[in-house]
């Protein structure tokens, strides 16, 4: 009996959400014995498409075949059952437990109904041998290193014996040294006919370890060939060339003085000396790969964690910011990233979640106006354009791109003089992104400063007056708007020579 | 990791918009079992309707409705629930009797009360700051205050000394009991505070989703102490009117008032996982349990059935809580 090659071909798998295409057609081919890179920008599909690989999300259209029989995955336990294994960039593990309990988690050997203890550990450790990981398979996993930690979630998926292995991103939270050991460790699985998907944004590694690339863009693919020949600048091509066309009319603003300034500020773990200038009537872009620190800096800025060094200053003045009442009180406003669990209160309407932060200044002895409330509300949900314009309205039941504006509207009643948006039109649709995007610039028009993080490079472009990239925690260059380019950018924040 | 959209189908199962059936269920189901008790009760014994047995129903409601204010606020804060209550109306019975030879009536009243609101301040600095789980720490304060309560009488019960103030506890104005008259005034501005002030909004939005209210500038941590505090207050006034009225107190006498209390709040459809509720409906609640106690009681319906009842009522209020909950609405 011959061995099929072809793991996995995907084909013209389609994936859409309300509003959202997140995948088009994409075809996709892996070979037994190779590891396959996936490469694109934040928000190309990679994740939608791993997703529908390992049975959490099911394809709109499109068929997957594993070892040439099609298959129909409806659970993540029917793509176990087909032997593919995920090992997350979060780790899915138990801190509490010993290594050789996280490995065989949920299928630990029995004897007579009780967990065979000493097989378990034997086995443990003679697959930490074959994967050449120095780790005691009886310690507590909470007290490894997170990238000791990484190896058993890489342990744990190749003890279930997969023929596909998608690794996402596994390299974040790796030294050099380290991940080093994590691509012997793949070789040798490689070696062993595993079927292995790479995903990950750190193109020199993809093409140390690869033996195809694939690239995605905006939800389709765009090249998928062997690695050899490919370069990191001709990857950078793919993942983002476009036509850039100005889907973002940018209104003109008279830039002023600063507002907010930022010197040398770090947190001790996701950035460090950071120091930035946000002046009346810019937009400053703050954009890198998903964790550069960008959100963590916002998070310092706005009070939600401590710095551990360096200043905040306000028109010149520095001040502490402790909590989000200084940041508030300051001037200081923030739309956040995570909408649903930070910027809504479900429960509530949207009268409600606009005036929150403002209560104290529309009460009088500690009665809430009634009149100022439903005012201000009404106003904002005029001005803005929520709809349906009911401030009585549970904001739960508004969609997403509406529940934006609210937030937005929130923090606007606490008239700042600094706002800052948190990748504000991720997952809202087209319409409501370019009202967003109208409404931050009538904001800059009238004075405001605004720091926007973004991951998607065109909006970044079109918006922003003045750009920082961020890699690693690290500020890596500001670009004027007259030098933004989506090459020059993406070379930024991955670290790669521009083409 | 990217993160294209934010599709979580267990969240968009919330966002299913609300039936006419089920609102019904919400608002109105309440009422319609009172009337169902109150016809029932009618129907099956010749004392129900009387106005004895209605004054007898509401001054006995008003001891637990005072605690029903304050835990309205606990659950509604997402505090799940108070357990120091027995704890703090000892403090207020004792306290309030056993100070009357020292400090006279009203200074003794009002200490205890204060001292009760002490006890809460300890489990909210607990809950609020520490990050304890409320059960934990309510429990353990009221175990701790019980016990200190304990060995200062030493174990013994107090009697009150001045019977001028049983006589007024009891007494009525303009043919209202005094203790009724009490209650209406702490529901009243417990209503108020919750539902027209920023602190009740405040305390709504922190239950509701503390992360967001917290990144609203609202302080989480003060509000969520807040109401641990209010409910020893309340536990603190309702010991000392049970003190004054029985003119003696034991140091077990609040026990069972925090689940009478709980059991009212959770059958007036006040979600514990927090986030909404009002008072009137912790008190329409109360008034349910209440009435269908006093029918059950008439009917001869033995203690340790009556039990079986609440409990049962508390499964089924809690579940329905829950179903409505996946669908949106409560």
């Amino acid at each position: 009996m011959s061995t099929p090659i072809i793991a996995l071909r995907m084909r013209g798998i389609t994936k859409t959400f309300p509003g959202v295409t997140a995948l088009s057609g994409v075809n996709l081919t892996v070979e037994f014995g190779r590891i396959h890179a996936i490469v694109g920008e934040n928000g190309a599909g990679k994740s939608t498409l791993m997703k529908i690989l390992s049975g959490v999300y099911q394809p709109t259209s499109g068929t997957t075949e594993i070892a040439g029989n099609e298959v129909r995955m409806t659970r993540p336990a029917d793509a176990m059952r087909l032997g593919i294994r995920m090992v997350h960039q979060e780790l899915n593990l138990a801190p509490d437990l010993t290594v050789a309990e996280n490995v065989f988690l949920g299928r630990m050997p029995k004897r007579w109904g009780i967990v065979d203890r000493a097989r378990m550990v034997s086995d443990t450790r003679e697959l930490l041998a074959k994967l050449g990981a120095p780790i005691d398979a009886n310690s507590q996993l909470g007290d490894l290193p997170i990238s000791q930690q990484q190896l058993v979630e890489i342990a744990k998926a190749y003890a279930a014996e997969p023929r596909i292995i998608v690794l996402d991103e596994p390299t974040s939270s790796l030294s050099e040294g380290e991940t080093m050991a994590l691509f012997a460790i793949l070789r040798r699985m490689k070696a062993q006919g595993v079927a292995i998907l790479y995903i990950s944004h750190r193109l020199k590694e993809v093409l140390e370890i690869a033996d195809d690339v694939t690239v995605l863009r905006d939800g389709a693919m765009v090249d998928s060939r062997p690695a050899a020949g490919i370069t990191a600048a001709g990857m950078i091509r793919h993942m983002v060339g476009r036509e850039v066309t100005n889907v973002f009319p940018k209104t003109p603003a008279t830039i002023g003085a600063p507002v907010l300034q930022v010197e040398g500020l770090s947190d001790g773990r996701h950035f460090r000396n950071i120091s930035l200038e946000a002046r009346r009537g810019e937009i400053l872009g703050l954009t890198g790969l998903i964790g550069a620190g960008r959100t963590e800096l916002a998070r310092v800025l706005f009070g939600l964690e401590r710095p551990i060094g360096g200043r905040i200053l306000i028109n010149g003045k520095p001040v502490s910011i402790g909590s989000p009442a200084d940041a508030v009180r300051n001037g200081i406003a923030y739309v956040p990233e995570d909408r649903k669990a930070m910027g809504i209160v479900p429960a509530m309407n949207i009268r409600e979640n606009i005036t929150l932060p403002i209560l104290r200044r529309i009460s009088k002895a500690g009665r809430i106006s009634g009149s100022q409330d439903e005012s201000l509300a009404k106003s904002y949900v005029r001005d803005l354009g929520i709809s349906p314009p009911e401030p009585e309205r549970r904001i739960s039941l508004l969609s997403g791109g509406n529940q934006q504006k609210a937030v937005i509207a929130k923090w606007l009643s606490t008239k700042p003089s600094v706002l800052i948006l948190d990748e504000p039109t991720r997952g809202v649709d087209v319409g409501a992104k370019a009202e967003i995007h109208r409404i931050v610039g009538e904001l800059v028009a009238q004075g405001m400063a605004v720091i926007m993080i973004s991951s998607e490079l065109l909006e970044v472009i079109g918006v922003c007056d003045r750009v920082l990239v961020m890699r690693d925690g690290e500020s890596v260059a500001t670009l004027d708007r007259a030098d933004l380019t989506e090459e020059r950018i993406m070379a930024l924040a991955t670290g790669e020579a521009a083409a | 990791m990217t993160r294209p959209l934010d599709s979580k189908p267990h969240l968009v199962k919330r966002f299913r918009r609300e039936t006419p059936l089920a609102l019904v269920a919400t608002r109105g189901g309440l009422i319609l079992a009172i009337i169902c008790v109150l016809i029932f009760g009618a129907l099956s014994s010749p004392m129900f309707l009387t106005s004895g047995n209605f004054l007898n129903v509401l001054t006995s409601m008003s001891i637990i409705g005072i605690i029903v204010v304050g835990m309205t606020f606990v659950l509604v804060v997402g505090g799940l629930a108070d357990l120091s209550v027995p704890a703090t109306i000892a403090c207020g019975a004792i306290l309030s009797l056993a100070l009357q030879p020292i400090l006279g009536a009203i200074p003794a009243f009002v200490l205890a009360i204060a001292l009760a609101g002490l006890c809460g301040l300890v489990s909210g600095v607990l809950v609020g700051y520490v990050g304890i789980n409320p059960i934990i720490a309510t429990l353990g304060v009221g175990t701790i205050v019980l016990g200190i309560v304990q060995s200062l009488v030493g174990g013994v019960i107090v009697y009150g000394t001045n019977p001028a103030t049983a006589d007024f506890v009891k007494g009525r104005i303009l043919g209202i009991p005094v203790l009724v008259l009490i209650f209406a005034v702490v529901a009243i501005a417990g209503h108020l505070v919750l539902s027209r002030s920023f602190w009740g909004r405040w305390t709504m939005a922190t239950g509701g989703n503390p992360v967001t209210a917290e990144a609203s500038a609202v302080p989480v941590r003060v509000v969520r102490a807040g109401a641990f505090v209010l409910t020893g207050l309340c536990g603190g006034l309702s010991g000392a009117l049970l003190g004054l009225t029985l003119q003696s107190a034991r140091p077990l006498v609040g026990v069972g008032y925090e689940f009478s209390a709980i059991t009212a709040v959770v059958v007036g459809g006040i979600s514990i996982s927090g986030g909404s509720g009002s008072v009137p409906r912790a008190i329409i609640g109360l008034l349910f349990v209440q009435l269908l106690t006093n029918v059950m009681v008439l009917n001869g319906v033995r203690t340790p059935d009556q039990g079986f009842v609440l409990g049962l009522l508390i499964a089924a209020a809690v579940a329905l809580d829950l179903a409505l909950r996946r669908r949106g609405i409560a």
